[in-house]
């Protein structure tokens, strides 16, 4: 696993490498009864959308812009746990942390991912999202603007 | 000696591509009234096809699938390796061959623009050795499907900076997607100035300057590329896939709201400058293969209800800078970047959609 962790991060740091737009990528991990979430944000578009929104820092800017809900409407509890810097070849990134927390009775499997990090200002902003569930890990899904809201359900 | 063939093929094709023919797109829509035609560009395919080794033609031909069909980058082969026919690989009848078939497919300006395309790329190699793919010679032509009359087929021309998806037959016109872009914009070489998209820079920056008066045609926001353009696609690993135009079919705008202004509501000067930036991108397929989009998003109920917005430097000057033209059909991006393999400069990127005729509308998911 740590194997295929490295080969993510290297054709992640491929793509900022030759590429000035490089995207953010959200890793979700589901646990008995949380999620936990490391975030990887593009310090190159952070900084146009830290421009419209230049409130707080990096930790109290991503809570503001991200959220999770269970289906049927009622509202996670969203804990930043860590923010780290991280360089892959000549491209920054952030690295933040994420504990995402169902309400009381609330099942840990399935949410929603409402999030506009970097999308409420940079148009061609794309943030893929990764789920890992066991050993397996995949793309669910992508957020672009205007979309700001992603289903994730247990399969 | 393959870079000595096509260092020679192109000084033959700037001899061939007069001034007046690279000065604008009109001249671009008024030129070989015949080319992009069905039956000349599959004849100079089969004029191609014999001269090709067992192992080239495996490459060459494809089927006509979704996968084949979306499979083309704005980056480069670094990062999203090309496996059809490599054109740096082709011995000098072949090279000669497969430039008929760009000549038959294309208008002058398209042709001028993938010559001078591949210039960037090879000006660039000395100044940037990082494993990305620099280089003219690696750009790729394929067929997908048999060219003949009546079924479908597309012609791919591309690699880093230009995605040429031609089909025939389909159901619909079919010159789209079609990405194209520079790093460096303007550059020398051989005491000429070289500048590959300075038709459509100029053309949808007039426009942009022309709308700087007009708040409601400036968009929101910023924007560091195109908005649809290639995607990623999981799973992260040692499989990781990416970089190909796998979200197609695209979603787009609808209502009013963000999309700049229409253009019924311009002068007539600034109708024209629409025109000539939507010219601008449709005339760089040959004709055959455009005239009906043109004719399509040139009608006076089509243009009328086409949005045309902008963002940044209307002349340019900065990064993100942006102009975006959303028709009824058409949709055509130009954006303004930061350059890569010489970050103080910049880096130009461009596409034109459809939203009804992409690939044809032959590429189902």
């Amino acid at each position: 696993m740590k194997r295929a962790a490295g080969l993510w991060l290297a054709a992640l740091a491929g793509t900022a490498l030759a590429h000035p737009a490089p995207s953010s990528i959200v890793r979700l991990e589901f646990g008995a009864s949380d999620v936990r979430a490391e975030y990887w944000v593009p310090v190159s578009e952070l900084g146009y959308a830290r421009a419209a929104d230049p409130g707080g820092d990096f930790g109290a800017y991503l809570l503001r812009h991200v959220a999770a809900e269970s289906p049927a409407g009622a509202r996670w509890h969203v804990r930043l746990a860590a923010v780290r810097a991280a360089t892959y070849q000549d491209q920054p990134y952030l690295v933040a942390r994420l504990e995402l927390a169902p309400p009381v009775g609330a099942t840990a499997r399935d949410l929603v991912l409402l999030d506009d990090a970097i999308t409420h200002e940079v148009r061609n902003h794309v943030v893929y999202v990764v789920a890992k569930r066991g050993a397996e890990s995949g793309l669910v899904g992508a957020l672009q603007y205007p979309a700001r809201r992603l289903e994730i359900a247990d399969r | 000696m393959q870079t000595r063939t096509f260092a020679a093929l192109l000084l033959l094709a700037l001899v061939a591509v007069s001034p007046a023919t690279r000065a604008g797109a009109q001249n671009c829509r008024q030129s070989t009234a015949k080319s992009g035609g069905t039956p000349e560009v599959a004849a100079a395919i089969d004029a191609l096809r014999p001269l090709l080794s067992k192992e080239q033609l495996a490459v060459f031909e494809r089927p006509f699938d979704y996968a084949n069909a979306t499979h083309w980058s704005n980056l480069p082969i670094g990062l999203v390796p090309r496996t059809t026919l490599r054109l740096g690989d082709l011995d000098a009848k072949q090279a000669a061959a497969a430039r008929r078939v760009f000549v038959a497919a294309l208008s002058a300006c398209g042709l001028a623009l993938m010559d001078d395309v591949r210039r960037a790329d090879d000006f660039l190699v000395p100044f940037d050795k990082r494993p990305i793919g620099w280089g003219g010679g690696n750009y790729y032509m394929a067929v997908l499907g048999t060219p003949s009359a009546k079924t479908p087929w597309m012609l791919q021309i591309g690699g880093h900076h230009l995605a040429y998806n031609f089909t025939f037959n389909g159901r619909q016109p079919g010159a789209t997607p079609l990405f194209f872009g520079s790093e460096p914009i303007r550059f020398e070489s051989q005491g000429t100035t070289v500048e590959p998209l300075s038709a459509q820079s100029r053309a949808m920056s007039r426009l942009a300057a022309s709308l700087a008066a007009r708040p409601e045609a400036r968009l929101s926001g910023t924007f560091t590329d195109v908005v649809k353009g290639v995607f990623m696609a999981g799973p992260p690993g040692p499989d990781f896939k990416g970089g190909t135009d796998s979200k197609f079919p695209q979603t787009y705008p609808t209502g009013d709201a963000d999309r700049g202004i229409k253009v019924r509501e311009l002068t007539r000067e600034q109708r024209t400058l629409v025109r000539a930036a939507i010219e601008s991108y449709a005339t760089l397929p040959g004709r055959a293969i455009s005239a009906a989009l043109l004719s399509a998003y040139e009608n006076d109920g089509a243009l009328d209800d086409t949005f045309v917005g902008f963002s940044g430097s209307p002349d340019f000057s900065t990064k993100g800078s942006y102009v975006r033209i959303d028709g009824p059909r058409a949709w055509m991006e130009f954006v303004v970047q930061p350059a890569v393999a010489k970050p103080e400069d910049l880096h130009y990127h461009a596409l034109w959609r459809d939203k009804q005729s992409d690939y044809g509308g032959e590429a189902t998911p």
